[in-house]
């Protein structure tokens, strides 16, 4: 249902291959001399994070006089990739940039950002699940400011209401697994008349966000040198029969073309990233948070995740990447934890975290975030992304009907894939 | 005609238009429900429960009024601006004859094969390296002198074509130039024609969405189409009431408008020459 | 067209000039052709500029490969011909390209001239209908693929007016026939109008005295609509025929929204496609490749259709 935004984004790009053919790789403006202004691009728009950068900001220019005003430029979500890749090959690139997971290999690779590892404070702190995804050669690219693991909200009214276990009293039994969640999710959907488990995102088109149950079954797009295509394994067929199983058999999940909305009450659970929690505020239902159930290969965790890199391009790239360090700086890094959770080992404790996200326990946190981000993977990703992200919607389609041959469907991704994951 | 045909005929035609005023019906009435009516099913005809918050959101997450005003703006200048290029240019083409005529007439024909997606890459660079993107001069240079106006142009022949000659005759008879031929005679006679490419074009610039969202990237330059998708939330998530509200308020005014003129609408449609 | 033949041989000669004052320089001829360049200018000018000089471009765009995050721009002579050629999607997005076009324009023709028909009936209320059945062209294009979505939902609202009438309707946009089926006619009820407003006044333009002689002749309803109304007609059929092909070959935003392309690349037609490639995927060279295919698609059906109108049109010069 995210369409129409898709459409922007579509449609801007076109500005960003325009750009890029007229600017022809041209530099951003030329430096002037004088305090030297810098621009990060980031795709929040909320008052209290861009008032929090602003106020590091001020702080920072406060001993670095040569610095002159640091403006945080909001681009929408939807088309935050193609309007920041345009704004770069058409001569505007900012000097800092917020770098979305799934270009991630796209920008480390095209050597489009600064290397920054040597700049960053405290550098061997940051966790290497959260910093993999930006690291090339041993030199790091971005920093992962923003790392925010999966979990499943739970509407728990609509649990007991159909007389199941609540997942707080699954894991408690320790017996919180998808057979199990998908059981439940059935019960409640057919007892409410509402949905069962929604994976947030999704809508039988961006697949990306299945890693978060088919990791529960050890499986993988692809093999982690990129090089072939894994969807056709045995763990990918054993998780996309349990899906498809449970989305057509069970009906523990919606089908495909029904909008159940979670944080308006009309689903059982959802699968998103905690940083919904804020959508519960006002929530009329009694909710809770807990983490992925485990898969036949055990418990797993999952997080989205998102860079701030300095552009090469940029003629104020030096002053740019010393601004990123005192930004992240273990200080900064505290501050920035209220809303975005922290890749610093030292500051991902239940207690940091409970000071600012008011509306998630101690437990939730501990469980859900801290231990996420330990054992976490990152959804798929590869260069070439967009390609590859639409060439698997459409080879996977075939999947989202009742009776579907699972197996044929995904030789069929592979069949497509990988010639262009072999190139 | 019997009572039995016209009753069949009312029947056919009231069924037939379902399809074509629901879409809009339920725009409306969704716009004013609680979001988590708006996806209640079936369906409910009339809004079981109000809320107008939506329509306060417009205001407050984008500069609604500012774009409002551009949109309106632009298409008031490319309205008047294709007519008086489509006129000038199909009068020549119809009623003036000068070597190389048909000629340029079919080069200018190619506009009308060209979609605008075509050509929308190299037309943003042009305008981009003559420092103009961000502004809203593409989104009126190109309709008025581009392959949008093709249209015009042509119905504006079509027209001059089939318009009697004798009028010009008297007219050139009594000392009137060839300006004064089109200016005083043959421009006022074109009225409907006139009438049926501003219509054309107003409608055209209302709509267009591709090369706004091309051209343009400060929200307050934005015009109402490419707003419309802009209602999102911290999550880019749609606000679909919000934008069922924009989508209303962006709809209702022209519908408004057309209702009250229709009968000029439709009547300057039926003397586009495009009859043949 | 008979009498625009004799006005403009009329004014032809009214432009010779009188014996008296060939000799100058500023003929009325001469002093008329000035005037027409001058009138032209603005429309030819904007063509150069905006049409000619970009189409220019796109073909040269073609012979390049570039890349944007490490802002390469080569020249690359055929390749990306070649891999036009060799292009495993290219078929089905023909294909769907064909299927959507044709399904476009029958059905936006033929609807068009029904809702002209019975409006062209001696019937109070037609006003109202009118107005009812041209409104979507009055709606946003965007507002009105937003709103489809909705209705096309396995629960939205087209299937609660099914589910009103006892049919269960199907998942409109995720069956590949359902699929094509409802951006075709989505896109036909948005702008059916227009073509059925033009049909009305090509209606209104067929002398009743033709119809009462035909009715004397014994012609029955159907005989007199196909052996008077299509031929007066005719000239009207082909314009909007020519107007709706190329339109239906650059619908874009409809498909973008609605399916995506999807399911599978059923809906993939070649504007979709060529926006996928050069804005999606970032190979800007290939989409421009394609946008020469699509111009020459456009260019070939409209120089085909204007030349079969020799065949079918009546009274066309």
């Amino acid at each position: 249902m995210k369409a129409p935004g898709k459409l922007a984004a579509l449609s801007l790009a076109a500005l960003l291959v325009a750009t890029a053919c007229g600017g022809g790789g041209g530099g951003g403006a030329p430096a002037a001399s004088g305090p030297k202004p810098l621009r990060m691009t980031v795709w929040t728009t909320t008052e209290a994070h861009l008032k929090l950068f602003d106020e590091i900001a001020e702080e920072y220019r406060k001993t670095h006089p040569d610095v002159g005003k640091i403006t945080f430029d909001p681009i929408p979500f939807e088309s935050y990739t193609t309007t920041l890749t345009t704004q770069i090959a058409g001569g505007k690139a900012p000097d800092l940039a917020w770098i979305l997971e799934s270009s991630a290999p796209d920008f480390v690779s095209s050597g489009a950002l600064a290397p920054l590892k040597s700049k960053i404070e405290n550098v061997s702190e940051l966790i290497p699940t959260a910093t993999r995804l930006w690291e090339k050669d041993g030199e790091l690219y971005a920093y992962p400011f923003s790392t925010s693991p999966f979990g499943v909200f739970v509407n728990n009214d609509l649990v007991k209401a159909a007389g199941q276990k609540t997942p707080r009293e699954l894991i408690k039994a320790g017996q919180w697994n998808w057979e199990r969640a998908a059981a439940v999710n059935a019960a409640a959907a057919a007892k409410s008349g509402k949905s069962g488990l929604v994976i947030v995102n999704f809508d039988y088109k961006a697949w990306d966000n299945l890693a978060t149950v088919w990791g529960g079954w050890g499986a993988k797009a692809w093999s982690d040198d990129g090089a072939t295509c894994a969807f056709n394994g045995p763990e990918m067929t054993e998780a996309m029969t349990f899906l498809h199983k449970s989305i057509f058999t069970d009906k523990a999940m919606p089908g495909p073309g029904t909008t159940a909305d979670f944080f308006a009450g009309d689903a059982t659970m959802a699968v998103a990233q905690i940083s919904r929690a804020a959508l519960l505020k006002d929530a009329t239902f009694d909710w809770d948070l807990v983490a992925l159930p485990a898969g036949p290969k055990g418990p797993y965790a999952v997080i989205g995740q998102a860079g701030i890199g300095v552009l090469k391009k940029s003629p104020n790239a030096g002053p740019a990447a010393d601004f990123l360090a005192y930004f992240t700086s273990t200080a900064n890094s505290a501050k920035l934890a209220a809303y975005f959770p922290p890749p610093r080992r030292s500051q991902l404790t239940a207690d940091t975290l409970a000071k600012t996200n008011p509306l998630l326990k101690p437990d939730q946190l501990q469980q859900v975030v801290i231990d996420g981000i330990a054992k976490g993977v990152v959804k798929p990703s590869h260069t070439g992304q967009a390609e590859l992200a639409q060439t698997v919607r459409a080879a996977l389609d075939p999947l989202w009907k009742p009776g579907a041959d699972v197996k044929a469907v995904l030789d069929g991704v592979c069949a497509k894939i990988q010639p262009m994951l072999g190139a | 005609m019997s009572r039995r045909v016209r009753l069949t005929l009312y029947g056919l035609l009231c069924v037939l238009c379902v399809p074509f005023v629901f879409p809009t019906w339920w725009m409306v009435t969704s716009s004013v429900k609680p979001i988590s009516d708006v996806f209640a099913f079936p369906p409910a005809l009339l809004p079981r429960r109000w809320d107008l918050s939506p329509y306060r959101q417009v205001f407050e997450l984008q500069p609604f009024t500012q774009q409002y005003v551009n949109s309106l703006y632009i298409a008031a200048l490319v309205t008047v601006g294709t007519m008086a290029v489509a006129a000038m240019a199909g009068y020549a083409f119809a009623r003036i004859r000068f070597p190389g005529q048909n000629a340029l007439f079919v080069l200018v024909l190619i506009g009308l094969l060209i979609p605008s997606e075509v050509t929308i890459v190299p037309l943003f660079q042009m305008f981009h390296g003559a420092g103009l993107s961000d502004t809203h001069w593409p989104l009126i240079l190109v309709p008025v002198l581009g392959a949008p106006s093709v249209l015009a142009t042509f119905i504006m022949r079509q027209f001059f074509i089939a318009l009697p000659g004798e009028l010009e005759e008297a007219a050139r008879v009594d000392g009137l130039g060839r300006f004064g031929t089109f200016y005083r005679v043959a421009l006022p006679l074109a009225r409907p024609a006139l009438g049926a490419v501003a219509i054309f074009t107003f409608l055209h610039s209302w709509n267009l969405y591709l090369e706004p969202i091309v051209y343009l990237s400060t929200p307050s330059r934005f015009t109402l189409p490419q707003a419309l998708t802009q209602f999102v939330d911290n999550y880019g998530w749609p606000l679909w009431n919000v934008q069922l509200a924009a989508a209303t308020m962006t709809a209702l005014p022209i519908l408004v408008v057309f209702v009250l003129a229709q009968r000029q609408f439709i009547e300057g449609l039926a003397h586009t020459g495009l009859k043949g | 067209m008979a009498v625009t033949q004799l006005t403009r041989r009329a004014a032809g000669r009214a432009d010779h000039p009188p014996p008296g004052r060939a000799r100058r320089f500023w003929t009325i001829a001469r002093r008329d052709a000035l005037v027409g360049y001058l009138f032209v200018a603005p429309q030819l000018a904007g063509s150069a500029l905006f049409v000619l000089l970009p189409l220019g471009l796109v073909g040269w765009y073609s012979l390049q490969e570039w890349n944007v995050l490490a802002g390469t721009f080569e020249f690359v002579g055929g390749d990306n011909y070649a891999k036009l050629l060799a292009d495993a999607n290219l078929r089905s997005v023909l294909t769907a390209s064909a299927l959507f076009s044709a399904g476009l324009v029958v059905l936006n023709l033929s609807l068009a001239l029904t809702l002209a028909v019975l409006l062209n009936q001696r019937l109070r209320g037609t006003t109202l209908f009118r107005t009812l059945f041209f409104s979507p062209v009055l709606v946003s294009l965007v507002a009105w693929t937003i709103v489809w979505q909705f209705l096309l939902q396995k629960d939205g609202g087209v299937n609660g007016l099914l589910a009103v009438a006892g049919v269960e309707g199907p998942n409109w946009l995720r069956g590949e026939a359902t699929a094509m089926l409802s951006v075709v006619v989505v896109q036909v009820i948005k702008n059916v109008g227009l073509n059925m407003v033009l049909f009305l006044a090509a209606l209104q333009g067929v002398p009743r005295q033709l119809y009462e002689a035909a009715q004397l002749d014994g012609a029955g309803a159907w005989r007199r609509f196909r052996s008077v109304t299509v031929p007066l007609i005719s000239p009207t059929i082909l314009l909007t025929s020519i107007i709706t092909v190329v339109g239906s070959l650059q619908v874009f935003a409809q498909i973008a929204v609605l399916t995506q392309g999807g399911p599978g690349t059923s809906t993939t037609v070649l504007v979709y496609y060529l926006y996928q490639q050069a804005f999606q995927f970032r190979h800007f060279g290939y989409g421009a490749t394609l946008s020469v295919l699509l111009f020459v698609i456009v260019a070939a059906l409209t120089l085909l259709q204007w030349r079969l109108r020799r065949r079918w049109v009546f009274h066309e010069s």
